[in-house]
């Protein structure tokens, strides 16, 4: 008996297409889901004095929690998170005013060195928060106890740190501490910045899950 | 050997030397790092200078030899035809070997003398000290310094046992000194790269790597982290290092116990450990 072993050469060719594709369409979808996806950019408001800029921020235990800016669409609803981005554009030499309405409770830093604000105008920032009894206070700071902080806002490359004093227990609920600080920017360049509290939860030494993931407590600062 | 063969030699010969001369010539135009801001930094740049300079002629006569051989010997015939046998030479064979291993082991010793008479090292090893015991007058008596370099995701911080254990982001240094890095981490690996100093060393929590650099020239100089360790490494570098005169180092390590002075910094530790293992537990 002849067995026919002539190669069916339409259906190999389809099976090399289909694999190919399927190769193809894996790339994409990592390309356009990991590699050139970035949050969106918030672009620093104009202030009514001077050459400066201001930008509003939320700092939140959980992204599902958010008060001012609800991103309901998150992949990740019970991350610590800024919002509503985490990447600003600002002008050159200019003074970039940052408030933040932190709405998280504190966790301590792991270098209490971070707890002294660095690099902004002034030396202080100002703070509206909760007292332990919960009564609201108010005050010019340039650095606090390192076991209250809930998060930082720290930018290496320009020497800035501020630290994020944790909400009191005894806050109002729904309340949040706010933190005005202000700094100049220089030449044209992208920044990193980044919370240097270890503050993902539930991760290895906390500087898991929304630590190392782009758009959660770190991003850039694009001055141009 | 033939006439032919003499020729053939003789030209390679030749263009050998007047490359290598050129090449030579050029190879020292070339800055090689990591440069000259301390001991260990202009050992390793000579050095290397010294490799480049050696292995010049080397690699233009086998580059030369290889580009003649195909023009010289290319087959110009119309017929494909065997090369005559070749017995080998036993002059030539014992000529590279030696030629070789003379080059290579000559390097050996004066790399390993380099790593041996580092005169910081040398210094250190003849009077151990303990971590932050030597005073306040650290770089006035014997003009030297200890350096805790203290990794975290994702930035270097440096404190100074011998004034109070005081903390900067930013790495200063006095010209003249020798230099006692203490490195380690709070959290994950990381690993202290300050390239024009010369000095590389692992930063892992829990432990005191310790290594030494000599300063002799003010200027200043990047340090890395040249340990992949995590989403922000690639930014984990700091530009603004410096190597300054003694006067101006006193003057900012003043500065730094002034703006330290209101935070609550841990007692000076030679080595810490990331706690909670687990953020939440």
């Amino acid at each position: 008996m002849v067995v026919d072993r002539t190669p069916r050469v339409g259906g190999r060719l389809a099976i090399v297409v289909l694999g190919l594709a399927a190769l193809l369409a894996l790339l994409t979808g990592f390309l356009v889901t990991f590699v050139f996806h970035f949050p969106p950019t918030l672009t620093a408001q104009p202030t009514t004095v001077g050459n400066g800029v201001a930008i509003h921020l939320e700092t939140v235990a959980a992204v599902q929690d958010a008060i001012a800016f609800p991103r309901p669409t998150d992949p990740h609803p019970d991350w610590v998170s800024y919002l509503p981005t985490t990447i600003f554009k600002v002008p050159a030499n200019s003074v970039v005013t940052i408030s933040i309405d932190q709405e998280d409770g504190a966790s301590g830093l792991r270098n209490p060195y971070w707890s002294k604000a660095q690099g902004i105008i002034g030396g202080s920032f100002h703070m509206s928060y909760f007292d332990n009894t919960g009564a609201p206070q108010a005050g010019d700071f340039s650095v606090i106890d390192p076991t209250t902080l809930a998060h930082s806002f720290g930018i290496p490359d320009l020497g800035v740190f501020v630290p994020l004093q944790g909400i009191a227990d005894a806050a109002p609920a729904g309340s949040h501490n706010e933190i005005t600080f202000s700094f100049k920017t220089g030449k044209a360049g992208v920044f990193r910045w980044q919370c240097f509290v270890p503050c993902g939860a539930g991760s290895i030494y906390g500087n898991g899950n929304a630590m190392s993931t782009f758009g959660y407590m770190s991003g850039l600062l694009v001055v141009q | 050997m033939n006439r032919t063969d003499r020729t053939h030699a003789l030209r390679l010969l030749v263009a050998w030397a007047v490359l290598s001369v050129i090449g030579v010539f050029i190879a020292m135009q070339v800055h090689l790092p990591p440069g000259d801001q301390s001991t260990q930094s202009v050992d390793e740049t000579s050095l290397l200078d010294l490799m480049l300079v050696i292995s010049t002629p080397v690699f233009i006569g086998v580059v030369l030899f290889i580009l003649y051989s195909v023009f010289a010997f290319r087959q110009t015939g119309a017929v494909l035809e065997d090369g005559p046998p070749n017995h080998g030479n036993l002059r030539l064979q014992v000529a590279w070997v030696a030629i070789t291993a003379v080059i290579v082991l000559f390097l050996a010793v004066i790399g390993i003398n380099g790593l041996s008479n580092s005169a910081a090292a040398t210094t250190f090893a003849s009077s151990q000290s303990t971590l932050g015991t030597v005073g306040s007058a650290g770089t006035a008596s014997g003009h030297r310094l200890q350096v805790q370099v203290i990794g975290q995701q994702w930035w270097f911080t440096y404190r100074y046992p011998d004034f109070g254990g005081v903390e900067s982001a930013h790495l200063m240094l006095p010209v003249d000194t020798n230099i006692e890095f203490h490195v380690t981490s709070t959290d994950v690996l990381h690993s202290f790269w300050a390239y024009q100093l010369g000095v590389k060393a692992d930063a892992n929590p829990g432990v005191d790597n310790i290594t030494y650099v000599s300063t002799v020239q003010t200027g200043s100089f990047e340090v890395r982290c040249a340990e992949l360790c995590g989403i922000w490494h690639g930014h984990m570098a700091d530009p603004n290092g410096q190597v300054v005169s003694q006067a101006d180092f006193a003057t900012w390590i003043a500065q730094v116990q002034k703006d330290d002075a209101g935070i609550s910094l841990p007692p000076y530790s030679p080595i810490y450990f990331p706690h909670p293992p687990v953020k939440g537990s």
